[in-house]
């Protein structure tokens, strides 16, 4: 069909805003304004994503053409810091840019609601709360001044919410905040999957935020379906559970859900740490409960090794990077990465692959959780290696990092869909006429990168069945990318360099590979989440008695995850 | 030293005098912020939030949510107000300075010795006599136009600017008296649509008897307006698609898989080919014209052979416009189009297209005999709608309010006045120190006149005795005409109050203002802190 597949994003809780945010900037580093442009030109047309897929044309009240994301988010008050509720491409607000405009403007709204019939006596008393911080960077993109080669904007420390470095501008009807809920510093404030359950099931919430996804999906033609982001050690995950239900019952369409685990323990009101840890445990049974039924894929994805029991703070570690474990704006970078390349797999231009298509193809006989695994920067060499030389060197298979807390897929018997990016067509081989030693490696007969990883994986992985993508277009990593994560071997381009990179020099693009990864070894995940259940008391927990959970509810969801664990019982399927 | 500390140091904690010291501060202050803006005469306040978002209001309730509350009693209070928003539609600021007040006169007894229960239950008295009063001068009314526009007029003039409210009132009581029929009462409110218009001035503001719709047709082609339409409601899909997500296709050659695609598309087709036969049936030859109201998506495809048909067809329509549509242009919603009759379809007189800037609206009008109604509230920028939206829910709900109860009470401070007088000779029946508190709750209820006059700038003490020796006076009750600042017959104005909100106010307030006085001891612990 010509027409555009169309699918819409949804975000539920502060994390997975994060992780939202840095998604969309990433989406936005990658458009072309102009192929006549060097930065453009390189990467040829159907190597591009098709951005129609997840973004909208849309006309504000300037009669400006706007372009903004098919996106909602949920979010607690107190996130959007300097960000005004009805967005900033629409109008309908003070600009808080400049000390003297604002007030100028606020006279002159102040007059004219005076001057209409709104208003008894031509008085208006103003009570204006204190101006919102607003970070450096957004400063300085309001005035169209980044500056990307050397000042460093520090967002690592100084970065308070998502807002601070999202470079993306979203439509009014993106932004949802929940009523009299604030962000905390150190309990989240919509605490248990019950409490989320319940905030959907409220009547105004529930009517506007459906309302407003049914706006979107009716401006499509073919729609595909829905990608779901949500935090799911907090009641976010209720939400999102129900919000699942609604899109099947109303649209069935694909549902690819990614749940997010905070990189670190978070705390709930009224909870000592070992209290928090059973809260935990039993948002996440009872979100497993709805996914397992509800989402055609889900993948959770931390930075984390381990989620449950993890009270060393245990983290992923990807050779080449380092980022602080516990830092929000930081690990969300590294998710958000995965999430990008990850899903290129159905966004590409031309690509006759569909997200439904693409969610059936790993996840057979209902073993609908996969996992997710990267590798960024590629550990290619700069100058010296090319693509198989790389992969010679490492005919192990051990390639990728794991970014699914607690789940190892193994080498062998394993589905798995592969994304390459960012490595040129020059690097694959050399020619014949120089290419000495590669000559006797079999993969040189490959000409394109996915065939080259297909037939890698063919010899790296027992019995296993790989489809890959590639693309030549890198992961930008300018600002606000964290470009500070990337260790000092690592070229501007994104290459391992035998030494280090010019100091004051920072990492622009990197070649990256991401993988979504199926096996009968990822029932051990869920026989993890199992065995902690035995150790939770659902009395104890006093803010899920509160919240009226019924204990059949409970022992349902536990045994909802037994039976989908048994579709991860042997691995005859492949 | 309190208890809680041996346990748990880190608790706070405030005892007796201080405890109520505390809850009586907290409650003044949420009476201070508010008290400017109770009447027709008081105040507008501009909310500026912190990241530039702007909101216009003078609701009570819409300030309570706005205002981020800190203070636990005062949170307490707040919460109080919006349950009365909830059950009743009004009463928010009067909820918080009655509360306010109460605790104020209180305050002035307890700090001369009174035992807080002695106060309690004088307070507990005083109300069951206020109710009495309440009781004896509701006046029974008829359902008119007329008696619905005063209660309207009185509740909409407090949020909005007189000439608005006046233009609202029509609209909000022809609204409800479209839709109300003597079989189902109260009027269900969600028959009445509120949709916003981003566009010219506030005034423009209107009743669209039939319906507005927030989408419009997706093909060029289709036709803009239509007039004497045929509406066909329906919750079918005409999508392709669906098909691919709940089975697989298995196949072994391309053209097999051609044939699969084909049957499946052949089957969604069929459907279009039904809505199109029976729009043949019923048009073909005449000057009448098809409407498709769907609920599910529509694609390209199906779109491309309704428009070659001249058939406007909208696509994902809300769930609740289905049943609104059903009344508003007779007809059923159709679930299947296996069997389509004409007998299933609606009529409306026209439909159009209105586009505004990215928003298309799609109007349904000139319907034979709407039973759901749609208020167009325009606007020219966000917080003026929103403000309109407001104020436009309260005053359906005080027209609803005033069909359930078929009475009112004269407003204008009226009522306040005659229970403070009545509650004065009350006073001499009881013995004992709780003649004080019931002293204490008359006193408390003079607030609400008081504060009417100090918002319309005239001297609260004068007013206060012009109106209850007027009213003693007087068989009929007197409230103050905030023009001049004279007594006047709320009646000759039409000045009413709801009787539910009030009795609703009365109660709530001496409970939580009860509640309050009792507390002796205010103390934070959290299990946290108990780990120390």
């Amino acid at each position: 069909m010509e027409h555009t597949r169309e699918i819409i994003t949804l975000q539920f809780g502060t994390y997975a805003n994060y992780v939202g945010a840095h998604f969309w900037n990433q989406q936005e580093a990658n458009f072309v304004y102009d192929r006549d442009d060097n930065d453009g030109g390189q990467v040829a047309e159907e190597e591009l994503p098709h951005n129609d897929v997840l973004y909208r044309e849309g006309r504000n009240e300037y009669n400006q053409t706007t372009y903004t994301p098919r996106l909602l988010t949920v979010d607690v008050g107190g996130t959007l810091g300097h960000l005004p509720m009805v967005g900033e491409l629409y109008g309908n607000y003070l600009p808080l840019l400049h000390e003297q405009t604002t007030d100028d403007v606020l006279q002159r709204t102040k007059e004219s609601a005076e001057q209409s019939k709104l208003n008894t006596d031509g008085e208006l008393d103003v009570l204006q709360q204190p101006t919102a911080a607003i970070s450096e960077y957004q400063q300085d993109l309001l005035k169209n001044q980044v500056n990307l080669v050397d000042k460093d904007y520090k967002l690592a420390e100084s970065c308070n919410s998502w807002a601070d470095y999202l470079y993306a501008r979203y439509h009014p009807r993106s932004f949802n905040v929940l009523p009299g809920l604030m962000r905390q510093a150190d309990v989240q404030a919509l605490g248990t999957h019950a409490a989320g359950v319940e905030l959907w099931q409220s009547v105004d919430f529930n009517e506007e935020f459906c309302d407003r996804i049914r706006l979107y999906a009716e401006e499509c033609d073919g729609l595909q379906g829905f990608q779901l982001l949500f935090d799911i050690d907090d009641g976010f995950s209720g939400m999102a559970s129900k919000c699942l239900e609604h899109l099947n019952d109303e649209y069935s369409r694909t549902n690819l859900a990614l749940p997010l685990h905070y990189p670190r323990n978070v705390g709930y009101a009224q909870a000592d740490p070992r209290t928090a840890h059973n809260i935990r445990v039993v948002n996440s049974v009872l979100s497993y409960g709805h996914l397992s039924d509800q989402a055609s894929m889900f993948t959770p994805l931390s930075t984390l090794s381990t989620i449950w029991r993890n009270t060393t703070l245990q983290s992923r570690h990807l050779p080449g990077l380092k980022w602080q474990v516990d830092n929000l704006y930081q690990s969300s970078a590294v998710l958000a990465a995965f999430v990008d390349t990850a899903t290129l797999g159905y966004r590409l231009r031309q690509t006759p692959e569909t997200l439904s298509r693409f969610c059936q193809r790993i996840c057979p006989a209902g073993r609908t959780m996969t996992a997710a695994a990267m590798s960024l920067p590629l550990g290619m060499q700069h100058e010296q290696q090319d693509l198989i030389d790389y992969l010679d060197a490492n005919a192990n298979g051990e390639l990728l990092s794991q970014l699914s807390p607690g789940c190892e897929p193994g080498s062998s018997h394993l589905l798995q869909m592969i994304v390459a990016r960012g490595i040129p067509l020059t690097r694959l081989k050399r020619p014949v006429a120089e290419a000495g030693e590669q000559l006797r490696m079999a993969a040189y007969r490959c000409d394109s990168v996915s065939q080259m990883l297909q037939l890698y994986y063919q010899c790296a992985y027992h019995g296993s069945l790989t489809h890959a993508t590639a693309t030549t277009l890198p992961l930008k990593t300018q600002l606000p990318f964290p470009y500070e994560i990337f260790d000092a071997n690592i070229s501007s381009n994104g290459f391992r360099l035998l030494g280090e990179r010019e100091s004051g020099t920072r990492v622009t693009s990197a070649p990256a590979l991401a993988a979504l990864q199926n096996s009968s070894k990822l029932g051990e995940h869920l026989d993890a989440l199992h065995a902690q259940t035995h150790r939770v008391q659902l009395a104890k927990l006093q803010s899920y008695s509160q919240a009226a959970l019924e204990r059949d509810e409970y022992e349902t969801a536990v045994d909802k995850l037994l039976e989908f664990r048994d579709n991860y019982e042997d691995s005859h399927y492949l | 030293m309190a208890s809680i500390s041996l346990l748990n140091p880190k608790a706070e904690f405030a005892r007796a005098a201080q405890a109520l010291a505390i809850n009586i501060s907290a409650a003044k202050g949420l009476q201070d912020v508010m008290r400017t803006n109770l009447g027709p005469k008081g105040t507008v306040k501009m909310l500026v939030s912190g990241a530039g978002d702007i909101k216009i209001t003078k609701d009570g309730n819409v300030l309570l949510h706005d205002m981020q509350i800190q203070h636990p009693t005062a949170s307490m209070i707040a919460r109080a107000s919006t349950a009365q928003d909830d059950s009743t539609g009004d009463g928010t600021t009067t909820t918080v300075l009655l509360i306010g007040e109460l605790l104020k006169q209180a305050d002035i007894y307890l700090s001369e010795g009174l035992h807080p229960r002695i106060m309690t239950e004088g307070f507990e008295k005083a109300r069951d006599k206020a109710l009495e009063v309440l009781e004896k001068v509701k006046l029974p009314v008829e359902i008119n136009k007329k008696n619905l526009m005063e209660i309207a007029n009185t509740s909409l003039r407090t949020k909005v600017h007189p000439q608005l409210a006046d233009l609202l009132t029509e609209v909000c009581v022809d609204a409800v008296l479209c839709i109300a029929n003597e079989k189902q009462q109260p009027v269900d409110l969600h028959m009445v649509e509120l949709m916003e218009m981003q566009h010219k001035t506030d005034t423009d503001t209107q009743l669209v008897r039939g319906l507005v719709m927030d989408h419009g047709a997706r093909h060029p082609d289709m036709p803009k307006r239509l007039e004497n339409a045929y509406i066909l409601t329906a919750n079918v899909s005409l999508e392709y698609e669906k098909a691919e997500v709940n089975s697989g296709f298995f196949y072994k050659t391309a053209t097999e898989r051609e044939a699969f695609v084909r049957a499946e598309r052949d089957f969604i087709d069929q459907r279009v080919k039904k809505v199109i036969e029976l729009k043949r049936a019923v048009c073909d030859g005449t000057d009448k014209s098809f409407v498709l109201i769907n609920q599910k998506g529509i694609d390209p495809i199906s779109l491309d052979a309704l428009a070659k048909e001249g058939i406007l067809a909208l696509r994902r329509a809300k769930r609740r416009n289905m049943e609104r549509l059903a009344l508003a242009c007779g007809g059923t919603a159709m679930n299947s189009f296996d069997d389509l009759q004409e007998e299933h379809l609606g009529y409306a007189g026209t439909v159009y297209e209105h586009v505004l800037g990215e928003n298309k609206f799609t109007f349904v009008e000139d319907c034979k005999n709407p039973l759901s109604v749609t208020i167009l509230i325009k606007g020219p920028n966000k917080h003026t709608i929103t403000q309109i939206k407001d104020a436009i829910r309260d005053g359906l709900r005080a027209i609803n309010n005033t069909i359930a109860d078929k009475a009112l009470v004269p407003g204008a401070g009226a009522f306040e006045v005659r229970a403070y007088n009545e509650l004065a000779q009350f006073k001499d029946t009881i013995k004992g120190k709780a003649r004080l508190a019931v002293q204490a709750f008359a006193d408390a209820l003079l607030i609400i006149p008081k504060t009417l006059a100090i918002n319309s700038g005239y001297d609260a003490q004068d007013t206060i005795v012009k109106l209850t020796v007027e009213d003693r006076l007087s068989p009929e009750l007197i409230g103050i005409d905030l023009a001049t600042g004279e007594p006047m017959k709320p009646t000759d104005l039409g000045v009413y109050d709801n009787y539910i909100v009030k009795k609703q106010i009365l109660n709530s307030c001496s409970i939580i203002a009860s509640n309050l006085l009792l507390v002796d001891e205010v103390m934070r612990a959290g299990m946290t802190s108990l780990k120390g």
